[in-house]
């Protein structure tokens, strides 16, 4: 397979910029005016939400894919595409907490959007998973998950608009910085996010290989069974 | 994904029906579990010092979600444990015609018991009589688009093992922070002394979601049921 060749440039890549993400966000970055060296927590929360963002897009549009072309190749896209989503958005609402306590001084506001569809996401990605794990048939797996898929990976930008009201007290990346993301902040952020779009790569690909090994032991299998 | 044939959905709809009110313990029950959640509403606040007006819209909601999700869970499991959903897909109509005479049949079965709930809601808890048009309007609009869901939801829980389980765990996370969360904020709005022009926003949203959930179970109801 072509694509399978890429893997381990994808990995070394990974790696590399890694450690330069790791090297950017401790040393080369300066400690933030307010939040003092907190704040380094950033450089991968906001990469792993990032990651975890693309991955559920991901399984979205490869639930499409499939459900119009019925190419298992596209559900296991999906489906390991869900898992690594769930892995990152995990890690992504286990750091903010961490970051919240030391700014904020709670763990958890209830009333801050951008906390609460992440919390949304990693719910619906849950039930995505608890619903493949249920299903036997394997064709009935892929139909019934790329609509789940579909509809809750619709369902966040309608629970964004239903919590429209609330006031919005998270920290805007970009946009409200306002000379308080430095230059030297916004290039460690951008590589270590490049970082965790490698290894999401990486993983995925390896995910999807490790399924099609396991769908040609189950063939195996049944054929001794016989 | 074949069109949407009215003769057929209005057949399913009274066929639907007559299965529910057939078997007259499956609404009894509802009922019955409706009153259940009521009074464990009832129970769990008298032991806390809080206005009964700014509890009222979550008890109300949460009570109709999970009393409706019971009704829910059977439409199309149903068919299954029966053997009368290959029946229903070898006959020559669409899907989505399937869906649409569920949907509304459910419509029906969920305002009904909503109705009970809500008269039951006033006898247990002492509150301040709200705009009642207003309230009417939001719960009928809400109860659309979760019917809607719930059935999608419903039709691809029915094929899973532990559905009855399932059932809540994929509509929770869908429905709970779309039209569930837009209708406790408009109910609290009512009952806290609000009219229907105070919560056009709301309506508004709710509106939104029913049409974005109806079209959703037009054009995936094809994949659940032929899967």
């Amino acid at each position: 397979m072509n694509i399978n060749k890429l893997k381990l440039p994808i990995l070394l890549i990974a790696i590399v910029l890694t450690l330069v993400a790791i090297y950017m966000a401790f040393v080369y970055a300066p400690p933030h005016e307010t939040m003092g060296d907190v704040q380094r927590i950033f450089y991968f929360h906001v990469a792993s939400a990032w990651i975890s963002y693309l991955a559920f897009a991901v399984t979205f549009v490869a639930g499409l894919i499939y459900l119009k072309t019925k190419d298992m190749k596209w559900d296991k896209y999906a489906f390991g595409s869900a898992e690594l989503g769930v892995v990152f958005c995990t890690i992504a609402i286990t750091t903010g907490p961490l970051w919240g306590k030391a700014v904020w001084g709670v763990y958890w506001r209830w009333e801050d959007i951008k906390l609460f569809m992440t919390l949304v996401l990693w719910l619906i990605f849950i039930a995505y998973l608890a619903l493949r794990a249920n299903v036997h048939s394997r064709t009935q797996k892929a139909n019934l998950s790329a609509v789940f898929g579909i509809i809750g990976f619709l369902s966040i930008p309608m629970s964004f608009a239903a919590n429209r009201i609330w006031k919005q007290s998270h920290p805007t990346v970009i946009a409200s910085s306002e000379g308080s993301l430095r230059a030297s902040m916004g290039i460690s952020l951008a590589v270590a996010t490049v970082a965790f779009t490698f290894l999401y790569i990486y993983l995925l690909l390896t995910k999807v290989e490790n399924e099609n090994l396991r769908e040609s032991i189950e063939f195996i299998k049944q054929k001794i069974g016989d | 994904m074949g069109g949407v044939c009215l003769s057929v959905v209005k057949a399913i709809f009274l066929k639907e029906l007559k299965v529910e009110f057939r078997n007259k313990q499956m609404i009894v029950t509802s009922f019955i579990l409706s009153v259940m959640i009521i009074a464990s509403f009832r129970f769990a606040f008298s032991m806390l010092e809080m206005s009964l007006n700014s509890i009222a819209a979550p008890v109300i909601w949460i009570t109709f979600f999970f009393s409706g999700m019971f009704t829910l869970s059977l439409t199309y499991r149903r068919e299954i444990d029966e053997g009368t959903l290959d029946g229903l897909l070898l006959a020559p109509i669409s899907p989505s015609s399937i869906f649409f005479g569920k949907f509304l049949a459910n419509l029906l079965v969920m305002f009904i018991l909503e109705m009970f709930s809500l008269v039951l809601f006033f006898a247990f808890f002492p509150v301040d009589t709200p705009d009642i048009p207003a309230l009417l309007t939001l719960i009928v609009l809400g109860t659309v688009g979760f019917a809607a869901m719930g059935n999608l939801i419903s039709a691809i829980s029915s094929k899973v093992a532990y559905s009855a389980v399932m059932l809540p765990v994929l509509l929770v996370p869908i429905l709970l922070f779309t039209i569930v969360m837009s209708a406790v904020t408009g109910t609290a709005q009512i009952f806290s002394g609000g009219n229907i022009s105070d919560v056009a926003n709301e309506i508004k949203f709710i509106l939104a979601f029913d049409v974005v959930f109806i079209a959703m179970g037009y054009l995936l109801a094809d994949y659940i049921l032929e899967a």
